[in-house]
């Protein structure tokens, strides 16, 4: 079940996310890095499996939902795949707070990343602001996906939710 | 937290992860790989792309059901609030507009003289078809929709989309089942306009922001705030006439606010209006098979779709202009261009 279960989460939200909630404009990019953020928590979760290429797979769908090119959204999972896996682990750490500002780091990375791959696709600069706009919710919204992704995979949060804080 | 300890310590490494890397190379190098050949408008890529979207459309059309619902029930719920106000507002707006169907109704008459004066021709009515949202665009690049019409239902590549409010953006992708809408606001969406009561030619261009740039101004242009914007038609794509926002912003900075809320999508229509600019740019013959390049010759039997309020327009039907109906009721897929 470690195995299936990170997959089929994360694909269950590249199509949940997919869908016309009827986002404003600027919040655009908030949905897609939810995605990149499940794939990042899933490889910082320990005895849970989500390999890169699966990632990477998962990426290339949320790229052919979205309708942008193909590798954008494969190459920010493939990021946060590569960050997760070398991210603290909540095992050895036990400390939501680090992985946190793991994410904190990668979500700026991948912002960042983001608009400049953006601004040469198009060869002209694009607005930066939705996608640090969605960076920063996605910061914002780590703890609620973290605990979201503990409780699917034990189905009860309480122990997990104990290790994440004790000191 | 603990100090001492860097957040991208890595876990006790294996002895040999030499495959591991090289796969994780192999992956980035896939993805840059993957974007180039995007950016370069190769056709396996997309190809391959748009076979997928019309498999994933029955799965996004599912998923986008109880969303949809959700958000009118939403929309139906902040509507109970206030309802007292919201009586009183519609009762004064109702007043107006008696007085302007009086008007119209008048100016009606006094065209009709007109017309029959020079002898006139009408103008044909425009074909259309109706169906909903299922996706929307996320991410940079993109201000898009996938909708649930095709190529089945008639729909082809350059068609004009609009809502009950105007103009929402033009299809650019059309496979069997679902085609792709440019929203207005796309980076690269540019809308021959006219714009007030001069009949002022500019260029609508989106900025992948909630309001559309006005470009290309003749010089000593007099444009104000709230002037009406539509369609030129000049690009021979888009039907003349069709309502896209109004003037906002200050002079030398103008720009065009939507009429349609473009965020809020939920059911549009798609007006066919089939020009020679837009036969050389969606060519009828193309080899894939249900994919989105594909054209309704290559598929049997065209299925009807739910939701659609009109039967699909057969291949070289004639299609027909926006403007004065040709007999059948507005219900039968028939409607105005200026909405």
């Amino acid at each position: 079940m470690n195995a299936i279960l990170p997959a089929l989460s994360v694909l269950f939200a590249v199509f949940s996310t997919a869908v016309p909630w009827g986002l404003p404009a600027d919040a655009t990019f908030i949905l897609p890095l939810v995605v990149v953020m499940m794939v990042f928590c899933w490889r910082a979760l320990p005895g849970t499996v989500l390999p890169p290429y699966l990632a990477m797979l998962l990426g290339l769908l949320t790229d052919i939902t979205s309708g942008g090119p193909l590798g954008f959204w494969a190459l920010m999972t493939l990021i946060a795949a590569t960050a997760g896996g070398r991210a603290p682990s909540l095992t050895d750490g036990r400390d939501l707070g680090r992985l946190w500002l793991a994410w904190g780091g990668v979500a700026c990375l991948v912002a960042g990343i983001g608009w400049l791959l953006a601004s040469l696709y198009f060869v002209r600069w694009i607005d930066w602001w939705p996608i640090a706009f969605g960076a920063l919710a996605s910061i914002a919204l780590f703890p609620v996906v973290l605990h979201g992704l503990l409780w699917i995979r034990r189905g009860r949060l309480r122990p997990e939710r104990a290790a994440l804080y004790r000191r | 937290m603990r100090g001492g300890h860097s957040p991208f310590r890595p876990r006790p490494r294996r002895s040999w992860r030499a495959p591991g890397e090289l796969l994780n190379f192999t992956l980035y190098f896939l993805c840059a790989v993957l974007l180039v050949l995007s950016r370069i408008g190769h056709g396996a890529v997309g190809d391959v792309r748009d076979r997928f979207v019309d498999l994933t459309a029955p799965l996004l059309e599912a998923a986008s059901a109880p969303v949809i619902m959700g958000r009118h029930a939403l929309a139906r719920a902040r509507s109970y609030v206030g309802l007292a106000g919201e009586i009183d507002r519609l009762k004064a707006e109702n007043e107006q507009l008696k007085q302007w169907e009086w008007r119209a109704k008048s100016l009606e008459r006094n065209v009709a003289h007109l017309r029959s004066l020079l002898n006139a021709v009408d103008e044909p009515a425009l074909h259309y078809i109706t169906g909903s949202v299922i996706a929307d665009a996320r991410g940079p690049f993109l201000r898009s929709a996938l909708i649930n019409l095709g190529r089945d239902n008639g729909v082809r590549i350059g068609y004009a989309v609009i809502n009950g409010d105007g103009l929402v953006g033009r299809t650019v992708d059309a496979g069997a089942s679902v085609a792709r809408v440019l929203l207005l606001n796309d980076l690269n969406s540019r809308i021959p306009v006219l714009v007030g009561q001069a009949g002022v030619r500019a260029l609508a261009s989106g900025d992948n922001g909630a309001e559309l740039k006005l470009d290309f101004l003749p010089d000593g242009a007099s444009l104000y705030l709230g002037d009406e914007v539509y369609t030129s038609g000049s690009d021979g794509v888009l039907p003349r006439g069709l309502r896209v926002g109004v003037v906002t912003g200050s002079p030398g900075a103008f720009r065009v606010r939507p009429h349609a809320e473009l965020s809020m999508l939920d059911e549009v229509t798609v007006l066919f209006f089939d020009t020679p600019a837009l036969t050389s740019t969606d060519p009828p013959v193309v080899p894939l098979e249900r994919a989105l390049s594909t054209t309704p010759e290559v598929i049997q039997e065209p299925a009807p779709v739910p939701t659609a309020s009109v039967e699909p327009v057969p291949e070289g039907a004639p299609v027909k202009h926006a403007g004065a109906a040709d007999g059948a009721p507005p219900g039968e897929g028939v409607a105005q261009a200026q909405r």
